[in-house]
């Protein structure tokens, strides 16, 4: 056990020691141990394969790991948790590729994703409060989305489907927040607005972008967690990360 | 509370539906009972049964809308849900006949005389008050509803799946009623009603106030169900059906989001059940069939899934095309219903409803763009003129 | 001691006298001994058949059988009897023991040996004791067997030397069987009883346990719980035996489940298509042998026996072909939308029905078993169908085809590759599209050749498909989406399962109990028993 990570568990945000999942014999997490601490914007790069939908897939619920812990905030064990305890907790998700309801309208979405009471008959009885309305407001001209707050998701492009993504987890009010590739698909002037985008939710929560985009991840300038074959390679700066000989191997290639 | 779900229900097309519906509640019993029979206006008794059956039917797809067109659950066994209320009118009915079945006892229906039982089973008790058979037309379906859907939805049973196993279900009651021991009439099921609350079932009176009251129930469900799918319950139910993954990772707990609609549904369905019996006059395990609960399927889909006119529309246009058909040509139904099938799934996915609906809005939205980019070229005109 | 020497000496006496006496009437003519019959009273005949029985020569058995029915007949002119047949206003006359023709004689010259029950009793017994040493060896084995239905003390003798002179096996097990049986009923002693008991409960089967228990009726104390044990063990072994045969059934059933899903395996296990109209596809390869022996018949009878092979090829490619029309015309608009898929062809489905009841009618159509697929024997105290046997091995056979089809042949493979990554498959030079309609062809043609198969064993009518649709897809999803193991053990444990609940609950609740069964079960494992597992599985 790695003591380093043991210590940190009680201040974490996020705790993840030994963490180890396979299917069907291959081995997909391999024994995966980092810690996420309160406020941290944390970048984790890796190959294909690497194991960083599956970790995702891992805090959020979707998956339950063989062996490991998963604390989040020193002391609820997300192990013995679904998606929807999860999401409640305060851990926020976007998919690598959008999900949003198509059918449904950009304010539609992000009503849907306030963090409010969520049970059957709340729902079913709910008003929108001037309140509500207000957040809402708040997040549309955050994500930019303001003028198009009337149109079906499905009409918006793919970088407002990502803004959109990223406003519903606003709404959602996380603590944490897992971001899939989130400029994945976007063009350069999109993906320099996304980072400032993630770097302003950051001050007020922790998030942790996965991202294949090196670019990006310079533009974020924060700590860096390579992954390969289920298991942390290295960790630190970007420099330090990309310097390393191991993480030049397996991903960054000569 | 309850005015903003019932504000939120009325929609425009919703108010001039139930506005129709009610129309044609007191209107059709009153064309029926008030003018003589030769009188041009006149509808004889035989269409307002008729009518009064696709009014059922209308309710029976407007429940399985509900899951399949808002929250994408295809059940396959609603006509099970449908039968069950079916079974408890026709055991109130049952009951009401006393001696005057062929055998005369006083407390047994004449099968269970047939069968030599001396007692009336425990499950055949309280069917002789009227307010305890209406209320287990809606409870028992809801209940098998309830069970079923809490152990398919917390394991996450999906798609096709779902579908096979509700139909498995409703087979496995198939089965089960048509067993004599089961004590509910076997293979001839419940039948020979004589009246209902003391009014004769035969009456022009009784028909017309069961259409009457069919047309009622269709209403009133339909606000309900529009209330429903217009809450932010009814945006999750369709956030659901489009991205379920989604729902949960927003916190929302998919099963009892699921498990609500498909038990609301099953028990609309056990009231269009409790209400087609006495109109046709007979229950029977046929009713079970999983044929039937596909066919429900395509009226859903004829009409138009996702909206809520659509099913009402669908039901009765095949049905009324049914009664058509089966009388002009009874050998080519299973054709132009096998046809109705394919055609509707290639062609018209969104049902007559739901491509008008779809057809209005383009244009509507054509108009918009149109205007935008008007607009838009006046702004980018401007600066250029500018510079 | 002088009373006790004489009291022997006379009882030797005795017993020789016996014996000599027996040497004579022995050696007396078997003629006079018949002719005898003519004259006597019911008393001295019935002493008469004992003597002839005595005998133990198999000639005079005709002149017995003719006397019970009252055919024998004495010539009032000479004292001779012979049996008679009928011949117009005369008799024919047959010599009673030789049965040579000897001519006519008229009504009048000849009067009737008189016969009662007590004395057609007696005919029967000596006649099971002639008959248990006729040459032959049916007679002998029926004879065995009557007398181990109705066993009584006085067969016990005739019994007795019968078995000492017999030589064939199975006539000798029988023949035991009849003298424990009659040794049960007997006044022997306990010991020999005993022995009797364990002689039937070594031959076990039904009958031993009705004669047990007829037998425990009227034993004794020291008897009783022989007999009583004896009853447990072979009750024991006949709900052993129960239990195989129901294992059997259910192997039976499960192959005709096999059948009916491999078909549905491949287009909604591999290819994730709901097809609603594959029970429609069995029902189309069932009219296809119809349709074929039809024409054997009409046009070369003695093809029969092959009718079943020539419709076999018929019926892959009728039904493949209409397979490929549906994957064409309908199915391929529909990839990626399961549910829409599942109400085209359960559209397609209820066209084909009716189009087949348009043309056949609404009736069950005969189809025939050759003959090799008819009757049954016997194993142990299993009763086996040849039509069921050759559906078991026929059903393997397809599944053995199919797994060789997919995993070892290239067309295999693209069909695997296609729907593991289509377009992955695609651009490595796949015809994609050829492959998806190739491969649901290839379903629709088994299920064509499951429909040969079944047309045996049930009734081609319209609604034949309807039948096994549900239950197909029970399977499937039982088993395991995507995985012909799967299907294999999930059909016959779905077979098993079923025929071993219904002894218990009947066959309907039985049917009902595993459909729940079924129910809670992909509850518990939503992707059947042999579910894949992974991140793609999961997405």
């Amino acid at each position: 056990m790695n003591t380093l990570v043991s210590n940190a568990k009680p201040s974490s945000i996020l705790y993840l020691d030994g963490v180890s999942v396979s299917f069907d014999g291959f081995k997909a997490l391999n024994a995966l141990s980092f810690v996420i601490e309160p406020g941290e914007l944390r970048a984790i790069i890796g190959p294909n394969g690497a194991g960083k939908t599956t970790m995702m897939d891992i805090i959020t619920g979707k998956t339950r790991p063989d062996s490991g812990e998963v604390f989040f905030k020193g002391t609820i064990d997300l192990t013995q948790k679904d998606e929807a305890e999860i999401a409640q907790l305060g851990i926020g998700r976007k998919f690598q590729k959008p999900t949003v309801f198509e059918s449904h309208t950009v304010w539609d979405n992000l009503e849907l994703a306030l963090n409010r009471k969520r049970g059957v008959f709340s729902t079913l009885f709910y008003r929108l409060t001037a309140g509500d309305k207000a957040r809402i407001e708040e997040i549309l001209s955050t994500v930019r989305l303001m003028n198009r707050k009337d149109d079906l998701a499905a009409n918006l492009s793919h970088g407002q489907k990502q803004w959109l993504e990223i406003g519903m987890l606003l709404a959602q009010e996380p603590e944490l927040l897992l971001v899939d590739e989130p400029v994945a698909g976007m063009t350069d002037a999109e993906t320099a607005e996304t980072a400032i985008l993630l770097k302003e939710i950051a001050k007020t929560r922790s998030v942790v972008v996965v991202e294949h985009d090196m670019g990006f991840i310079r533009d974020l300038g924060v700590k860096v967690t390579c992954l390969a074959e289920g298991s942390v390679l290295a960790e630190g700066s970007i420099d330090f990360v990309s310097a390393d000989q191991k993480v030049i191997e397996n991903y960054l290639g000569r | 509370m309850i005015t903003s779900f019932l504000a939120k229900a009325l929609g425009r097309n919703i108010v001039i539906t139930v506005a129709i519906l009610l129309a044609l509640a007191a209107l059709v019993p009153a064309l029926n009972l008030l003018t003589a029979p030769d009188h041009p206006l006149h509808v004889p008794t035989y269409i307002v049964s008729l009518f009064g059956k696709y009014l059922t039917y209308a309710l029976l797809a407007l429940a399985l809308d509900l899951v399949w067109g808002f929250c994408g659950i295809l059940s396959l066994g609603h006509a099970a849900f449908f039968a069950l209320g079916g079974y408890a009118m026709g055991m109130y009915l049952m009951r009401q006949i006393g001696a005057r079945g062929s055998y005369g006892n006083p407390l047994l229906p004449d099968f269970m005389v047939f069968l030599n039982w001396k007692e009336l089973p425990w499950f055949w008790q309280g069917f002789d008050m009227f307010w305890f058979a209406a209320l287990m037309a809606v409870l028992v379906p809801g209940l098998l509803a309830f069970v079923f859907g809490w152990f398919a939805f917390r394991s996450r049973v999906n798609g096709v799946y779902l579908s096979i196993i509700t139909q498995a279900m409703t087979f496995a009651l198939l089965l089960a009623f048509f067993r004599n021991d089961m004590g509910f009439g076997g293979n001839n099921g419940l039948t020979d009603f004589k009246d209902i609350l003391g009014f004769n079932i035969q009456s022009n009176g009784t028909r017309s106030a069961l259409f009457a009251a069919s047309a009622i129930a269709l209403a009133l469900s339909l606000v309900v169900t529009s209330g429903i799918v217009r809450s932010k319950y009814g945006k999750i139910l369709v956030g659901v059906r489009d991205a379920e993954s989604r729902t949960r990772f927003l916190g929302y707990r998919v099963e009892h989001m699921k498990l609500f609609a498909f038990v609301v549904s099953a028990m609309m369905a056990g009231v269009a059940g409790a209400l087609y019996v006495p109109q046709v006059g007979i229950i029977n395990p046929g009713e079970f069939e999983p044929a039937n609960s596909i066919e429900v399927v395509i009226w859903t889909a004829v009409g138009g899934r996702g909206t809520l006119i659509g099913p009402i529309v669908g039901a009765i246009l095949v049905n009324g095309g049914k009664s058509v058909f089966t009388a002009a040509f009874p050998e080519f139904w299973l054709f132009a219903l096998g046809g109705l099938f394919v055609l509707v799934t290639l062609f018209l996915p969104r049902g007559i409803v739901g491509t008008a609906r779809q057809f209005f809005e383009r244009r509507k939205e054509y108009r918009k763009a149109k205007a935008v980019e008007e607009a838009r070229a006046f702004a980018a005109a401007e600066p250029q003129a500018a510079e | 001691m002088h009373t006790r020497l004489i009291h022997r000496f006379l009882q030797c006496l005795l017993v020789a006298l016996c014996l000599m006496a027996t040497d004579l009437r022995a050696a007396d003519d078997l003629r006079s001994m018949v002719n005898a019959l003519g004259g006597g009273s019911f008393q001295q005949n019935q002493k008469q058949i004992e003597a002839l029985a005595k005998t133990g020569d198999p000639k005079i058995v005709p002149a017995l059988e003719a006397l019970a029915e009252g055919d024998l007949y004495l010539r009032k002119a000479d004292g001779i009897v012979f049996i008679v047949r009928p011949a117009g206003a005369n008799f024919r006359l047959i010599d009673a023991l030789t049965g040579d023709d000897l001519g006519e004689e008229a009504k009048a010259g000849l009067e009737k040996v008189k016969v009662n029950n007590g004395l057609r009793r007696t005919i029967r017994g000596a006649l099971g004791g002639l008959t248990l040493m006729s040459p032959d060896v049916n007679v002998r084995l029926q004879a065995a067997g009557t007398i181990l239905r109705t066993p009584t003390a006085d067969a016990l003798d005739g019994l007795e030397i019968a078995l000492a002179a017999e030589t064939d096996g199975a006539v000798k097990a029988v023949l035991e069987k009849a003298r424990a049986a009659a040794i049960l009923v007997s006044d022997r002693p306990v010991e020999e009883k005993k022995a009797a008991v364990a002689t039937v409960v070594q031959t076990g089967g039904r009958d031993s346990l009705s004669l047990l228990s007829g037998a425990l009726a009227s034993a004794d104390e020291s008897l009783r719980p022989d007999i009583e044990a004896g009853i447990r063990q072979i009750e024991d072994q006949l709900s052993l035996w129960a239990g195989a045969q129901n294992i059997w059934y259910g192997l039976s059933l499960g192959s005709v489940l096999l059948l009916a899903a491999i078909g549905l395996a491949i287009t909604f296990g591999v290819m994730g298509i709901i097809n609603m109209a594959h029970g429609e596809m069995v029902m189309l390869g069932a009219y296809t042998t119809f349709v074929v022996q039809a024409y054997i018949r009409a046009a070369w009878p003695g093809l029969f026996e092959w009718s079943l092979a020539i419709a076999l090829p018929l019926a892959f490619l009728v039904t493949g072909a209409v397979g490929l029309v549906m994957e064409r015309g309908i199915i391929r608009f529909l990839y990626g939308r399961p549910l829409e898929t599942l109400l085209a062809t359960w559209g397609v489905s209820l066209i084909l029905q009716q189009a087949v009841r348009s043309i056949f009618g609404p009736t069950n159509q005969e189809v025939a078993n050759p003959s090799w697929m008819s009757g049954a024997f016997e194993l142990g105290g299993l009763t086996v169908t040849w039509n069921r046997m050759w559906i078991i091995v026929f059903s393997l056979a397809v599944f053995a085809f199919l797994l060789f089809l997919l995993k070892k042949t290239p067309m295999g493979l693209q069909m695997r590759a296609v729907t593991q990554n289509r377009r992955m498959a695609s651009s490595m030079g796949i015809r994609t599209p050829w492959v998806d309609a190739l491969t649901f062809a290839l379903g629709s043609g088994i299920a064509g050749i499951a429909g040969v198969a079944l047309s045996q064993i049930d009734n081609v009518s319209p609604n034949l498909g309807q039948g096994y649709i549900i239950d197909s897809f029970m399977v499937v999803v039982f088993g395991g989406v995507g995985n012909l193991w799967g299907t294999l053990v999930g059909a016959f444990t779905l077979g098993i399962l079923n025929k071993v609940l219904e002894p218990y609950a009947g066959a309907v609740l039985g049917k009902i109990l595993v459909l729940v069964l079924i129910i809670l079960f992909i509850q518990k494992r939503p992707r059947g028993l042999f579910a894949l597992k992974g991140r793609a599985v999961e997405a």
